[in-house]
């Protein structure tokens, strides 16, 4: 192999990629929001509030960073949000059944990594288009959660399960250490192991990923399963922050994600984009709904000034890469 | 001679009967109901179920498996209308739109009862639902009562333009208005979501730091509120809407002020009366609204029954419910 060849399939993921700087980019929209919101409502930059931003944009944070290896990879996981509802479902009966939250827990992520895992089956071994093996997913999942509800909710859970949605540690949200962990495992994960670097590469090219070696199949049953196990994670923290789990969560929930996704720059071509500005996307999209709740700006504009900036951020995006290159 | 037909008609007679009778029984009935998640459709269906047995029926129930899908509801119809049921208890998942369907259900000639929501068209043999307004009005008197008439309110919306949203936002305000002390700071929609009810009374905490009453169009949204209130450890008096099970245990708990009951239970058994009634020959009410109940800490007994536990209305009580 030339070096070359290898360069365009492997780019270096030093911290001052393209990457970073589009991730700077990002910042700096995130920090101008910030600003606007500032001069516009005198409560916005509260500590109360900013905390409240940071754990709301987390949970669409846990569900967006599985998701956005998969989207690395080219791939999309539209399962996440009605995964998301029958891990709840399934964390919080046991958690009613058994009375241990660590066995509700355990059986959520179970629960959200197994789904994973047979998306990625459905991907690999019967070679189906992600887009339309999650997209059938989602219906099966879906199936299952109303079946198994019936119409039902669950709710009441103990209240030391109930810390890790709604509890604080050192005034901070328990949620926003969370948040920061997986960024932090996200990020590294991703830009400084071999995995991650080989997820990138099948992302820019699978056919030269392959021929170079990479076991393609096993990276992608991989990428598909972290990307369940987060949604599995995000049940949890639903479940313990809202007290309840209903069959009807999914569909609010997967948007936000893909949402955070691509306003953080991860390209759904494949092979471009990083954890963390997937995070700045997640917190993009928090802060123009809480903004417009704290100006109280009527309920319409609200998915409409969400689309807009979804489609700006990727425009934004095609046109300085494509000058980067 | 005579005599011998006389012996002859008797027992014809009392043949005669017992078919009417037998023919009269094992009716099928097809319960139509907008979703699986809602918690209301559920208690729909088991009043349905409930009737239906004890009049001897059979239901059928047809349900979207796509939350409020108008195309699928519309199909499951053409299904229906195939299979000839002996009659339909029809909730549309969208009053306007699914009015084709309901003439392609007269066309058909099959009875059909409308429950619910009321369908912005088509012939119906009678109408059973709650009426949203009075509830809205009814639930935020209440809290306003509690309050003495007045302080710092927000109103938490379902989702915007649906027809159950618009009468009880329109309840809520009508309510405010009564009473001069009230102000109303944000009435912003939490789409009958918990979780954004959840967020949007966060925020709207952070820009006012005296909420005093949360009037909320549902009770999942309600008790979302109720959590962000928790969180923050702050109070204010919460109502929601529907009387669902968790609404009652909060009110039991103290931490749901009251809850406007839709009775979801008696609509779905007196739906499923009516059409039965109908095809049985026997008088019916053409329209029912339930008056609203507004559940508290004073009344909630009867309504902390399981929902297989509890008894249909008979046709004496449906009028007393709201017949007109």
């Amino acid at each position: 192999m030339t070096d070359i060849t290898k360069e365009a399939m492997m780019p270096p993921r030093s911290f001052l990629s393209q990457d970073a700087i589009q991730v700077f980019y990002r910042l700096l929209a995130a920090l101008l929001i910030c600003a606007v919101l500032a001069v516009l409502s005198d409560s916005f930059l509260s500590l109360g509030n900013i905390l409240n931003v940071l754990r709301q944009a987390s949970l669409t944070f846990f569900i967006a960073s599985g998701l956005t290896l998969v989207v690395l990879t080219a791939g999309l996981d539209l399962s996440v949000g009605a995964n998301v509802a029958l891990s709840a479902c399934i964390a919080g009966t046991v958690i009613h059944k058994t009375g241990s939250p660590a066995l509700g827990i355990l059986a959520g992520l179970a629960c959200g990594g197994i789904v994973g895992l047979l998306n990625g089956v459905m991907v690999t071994a019967l070679r189906i288009p992600s887009f339309i093996a999650t997209y059938g997913m989602l219906w099966v999942l879906n199936g299952l959660t109303y079946w198994y509800m019936a119409g039902e909710t669950l709710h009441g859970f103990p209240a030391g399960f109930r810390q890790i949605g709604s509890g604080y540690l050192f005034g901070l949200p328990i949620p926003v250490y969370l948040l920061l962990v997986f960024l932090g495992i996200g990020t590294l994960f991703a830009q400084r192991t071999i995995w991650g670097q080989e997820i990138y590469a099948i992302g820019a090219n699978p056919v030269a990923a392959r021929l170079s070696g990479i076991p393609v199949a096993r990276r992608l049953l991989l990428v598909y399963s972290v990307s369940g196990t987060m949604a599995g994670l995000a049940s949890i923290i639903f479940l313990s922050r809202l007290n309840s789990a209903e069959a009807d969560i999914g569909e609010s929930l997967t948007l936000p994600a893909i949402a955070a996704v691509l306003i953080g720059g991860t390209s759904l071509f494949g092979g471009v984009g990083t954890v963390f500005g997937t995070f700045i996307g997640a917190l993009i999209l928090t802060l123009v709904l809480n903004g417009m709740n704290l100006l109280s700006v009527s309920a319409n504009w609200q998915p409409l000034v969400t689309g807009i900036i979804v489609i700006l951020a990727v425009w934004l995006d095609m046109k300085t890469r494509h000058r980067a290159q | 001679m005579k005599h011998k037909l006389g012996y002859l008609a008797l027992p014809l007679l009392m043949a005669a009967a017992f078919t009417t009778q037998a023919r009269a029984d094992g009716e099928t009935i097809a319960v139509f109901t907008k979703n699986q998640t809602n918690p209301f459709f559920q208690t729909v269906r088991v009043g349905a179920d409930n009737m239906a047995k004890v009049l001897n029926a059979k239901t059928l129930q047809y349900i979207p498996t796509k939350p409020d899908s108008i195309p699928e509801q519309l199909s499951q119809i053409e299904d229906v209308v195939v299979k000839k049921p002996s009659a339909i208890v029809f909730t549309p998942v969208d009053y306007k739109a699914m009015v084709p369907g309901v003439e392609k259900i007269n066309e058909a000639k099959i009875p059909v009862v409308n429950i619910t929501d009321r369908s912005a068209g088509g012939k119906f043999l009678s109408f059973v639902g709650a009426d949203d307004y009075s509830l809205g009005l009814e639930t935020a008197r209440f809290l306003l009562k509690t309050l003495g008439g007045k302080g710092n309110i927000v109103i938490i919306e379902g989702v915007k333009g649906s027809l159950t949203n618009v009468d009880r936002v329109r309840g809520f305000n009508d309510a405010l208005k009564e009473n001069a002390g009230a102000k109303l700071l944000a009435s912003q929609p939490g789409n009958y979501q918990r979780l954004q009810a959840l967020q949007v009374m966060e925020n709207l905490m952070q820009s006012n730091s005296q909420i005093d009453g949360v009037l909320a169009a549902n009770d999942a949204m309600a008790v979302g509120a109720i959590e962000a209130l928790d969180g923050a450890n702050r109070k204010a008096q919460v109502i929601g809407i529907n009387g669902t099970k968790e609404a009652i245990d909060a009110i039991k708990s103290g931490k749901l002020l009251a809850s406007g009951d839709y009775n979801g239970f008696a609509q779905g058994c007196l739906g499923t009366m009516m059409a039965i009634r109908s095809l049985r020959g026997q008088p019916v009410i053409s329209e029912i609204v339930l008056k609203p109940t507004v559940i508290t800490k004073d009344n909630y007994q009867p309504f902390d029954v399981p929902l297989e536990q509890r008894t249909c209305p008979t046709f004496e009580d449906a009028g007393k419910l709201g017949g007109k």
